[in-house]
């Protein structure tokens, strides 16, 4: 069974320290849910972890499977069996879903998959996820809805069948119906035995999958390492009882609001 | 089959087919006569040939090349007369240094034309592409969409201009430009020009001249793709699309082997 185990990690965008001395173990068949307040580096961590190049580690050491991933680029950590469901995945024009998914599928075999056993398996999975199969051939992620891309991220779950998954508010923008759909599928993947790493700021994911354990992640640490009974406790109370009870104080989200481009219309020269 | 044109499609199904080959003339001629539909499949386009097209009224042609010589001096010019319509599609895998222009005519009223060019451009390759959409007829429309990829140490640019003309209000016309530039030392520019000389008329371009997207890259890496499997798949999106006005399955085929060969 992979263990992902993570030490003392510092990392910082933009020049910004984000993440100051983060520890925590997630062994394979653990679902973990990651809480915490906005800005304070949830999502980083697991930017961190898949490696994004915009996010700079410097220092700290992330193992998976007993290997120094930090030194790996990111196509070799997913071939590892981390797997990245990300909050706002991107649209790519011109790419065709099943395209992509064959691709991608074939990155984790020793023998290209046929297409007839690759459409078999792609049909399988859309329909355990209630996703019409044209989604398959139409431009990745291009005009797909919030739920419709959600619902894309735990396809590519299921075809890639990692070690670990690590889930960014998976649950946003889905209706009711598309959340219990997702959450069935993780049930049977809990059960196959991959572990999950989960943000989400809904305590009904968490109803639905019922992780085995739940940290917080405040000011870029893991303060406090519990039993599912958190996640009831901070959507009843919040995070006060963090300084409160554990004195410590839950810095504020100053950064800046996003810079907005309103579109151009132009020569965009950026390689002459 | 049916292909692509402006906003409609176009039945390929029982249109006559031609293959008009190249090699040899250097001034190959097409006309479409009053009220016909042809679809007409160019090979071995070539250094200095110059391809003059005549589309009668009420006619429709389909129009589609491979290039995958050397096509400098160049040239294709069409006119279209009363509600003619034109679609051409262009996959441009040749080599070299080469200046094509192409010239489209709307005289008649309510003509139509629909241009596609993808392009690649690879090594020390260094390609223009002039197309020009001139406006003369009443409520004529016309988009032009030109699509590129540069690579390497090469050089690619998207020029022309679309022209409404005294006289044709009541048209609109559409002009992209895009290059996708893969490396530093390549050279891409696009540079569409629109001159309008009426009233009541629509137009627009749009030109974007970028590297791949990071977070595109990310994306696709984070699946296991590596970074040369990842920029493959983008550009094949990016190019592939051309195939839709090819009607012949091998030229499909053929087009997709060029595109993976000059990867």
């Amino acid at each position: 069974m992979a263990t992902l185990i993570i030490k003392n990690l510092h990392a910082t965008v933009d020049g910004k320290e984000i993440l100051k001395g983060v520890d925590l173990t997630i062994k394979q068949g653990e679902t973990v849910a990651l809480l915490g307040p906005n800005g304070h580096g949830k999502s980083t961590l697991l930017n961190v972890i898949i490696g994004h190049p915009r996010y700079l580690v410097t220092a700290g050491s992330i193992y998976f499977d007993e290997i120094d991933i930090l030194s790996l680029s990111v196509d070799q950590r997913a071939k590892l069996g981390l797997f990245f469901a990300m909050q706002n995945p991107v649209e790519i024009p011109g790419v065709i879903n099943s395209d992509f998914l064959r691709a991608a599928v074939n990155t984790h075999k020793e023998k290209p998959i046929s297409t007839y056993n690759f459409y078999k398996i792609l049909d399988q999975a859309t329909k355990e996820l209630k996703m019409p199969f044209d989604l398959a051939t139409r431009s990745l992620n291009e005009g797909f809805s919030g739920g419709e891309k959600k619902r894309n991220e735990i396809l590519q779950l299921l075809l890639l069948e990692p070690k670990i998954a690590l889930l960014d508010e998976i649950d946003s923008g889905l209706d009711v119906d598309a959340m219990q759909t997702v959450a069935d599928v993780i049930k049977k993947e809990q059960a196959k035995g991959m572990g999950f790493l989960v943000i989400s700021h809904y305590a009904r994911l968490f109803e639905l999958i019922k992780p085995t354990r739940a940290v917080i992640l405040i000011n870029g640490k893991i303060v406090l390492d519990g039993d599912e009974s958190l996640i009831r406790r901070i959507d009843q109370t919040g995070y006060e009882f963090i300084k409160t009870e554990l004195g410590i104080d839950v810095e504020k989200d100053d950064a800046n609001m996003n810079k907005v481009s309103i579109g151009s219309c132009g020569i965009k020269d950026m390689v002459r | 089959m049916k292909a692509s044109f402006l906003h409609q499609e176009l039945d390929l199904t029982n249109c006559s087919s031609i293959i008009l080959d190249c090699q040899n003339v250097d001034k190959p001629k097409i006309i479409v006569e009053k009220g016909t539909h042809k679809y007409v499949l160019t090979t071995n386009f070539h250094s200095g040939c110059e391809m003059e097209i005549m589309i009668e009224e009420d006619g429709i042609l389909h129009l589609s090349f491979l290039a995958s010589e050397n096509i400098d001096n160049s040239k294709i010019t069409a006119n279209l007369q009363n509600n003619a319509q034109l679609s051409a599609y262009f996959a441009d895998f040749s080599l070299d240094k080469e200046k094509i222009d192409i010239v489209i005519n709307l005289r008649g009223d309510n003509a139509l034309a629909y241009w596609h060019l993808a392009s690649l451009a690879a090594n020390k390759d260094q390609k223009e592409f002039d197309v020009s959409i001139y406006h003369f007829g009443r409520n004529t429309s016309a988009i032009s969409n030109n699509y590129g990829v540069c690579k390497d140490s090469s050089k690619l640019i998207f020029s022309g201009c679309s022209s409404i003309n005294k006289g044709s209000h009541g048209s609109k016309t559409r002009q992209n430009a895009k290059i996708m530039v893969f490396d530093q030392n390549c050279d891409a520019i696009a540079r569409p020009l629109l001159k309008i000389d009426e009233k009541d008329i629509e137009a627009s371009h749009g030109a974007v001249v970028g590297k791949i997207p990071d977070e595109h890259l990310f994306y696709l890496t984070s699946r296991g793709l590596n970074e040369f499997e990842a920029k493959k798949l983008i550009t094949f999106g990016y190019l592939k699309p051309i195939i839709r006005g090819f009607k012949e399955k091998d030229m499909q085929d053929q087009i997709i082997n060029l595109i993976e060969r000059r990867m």
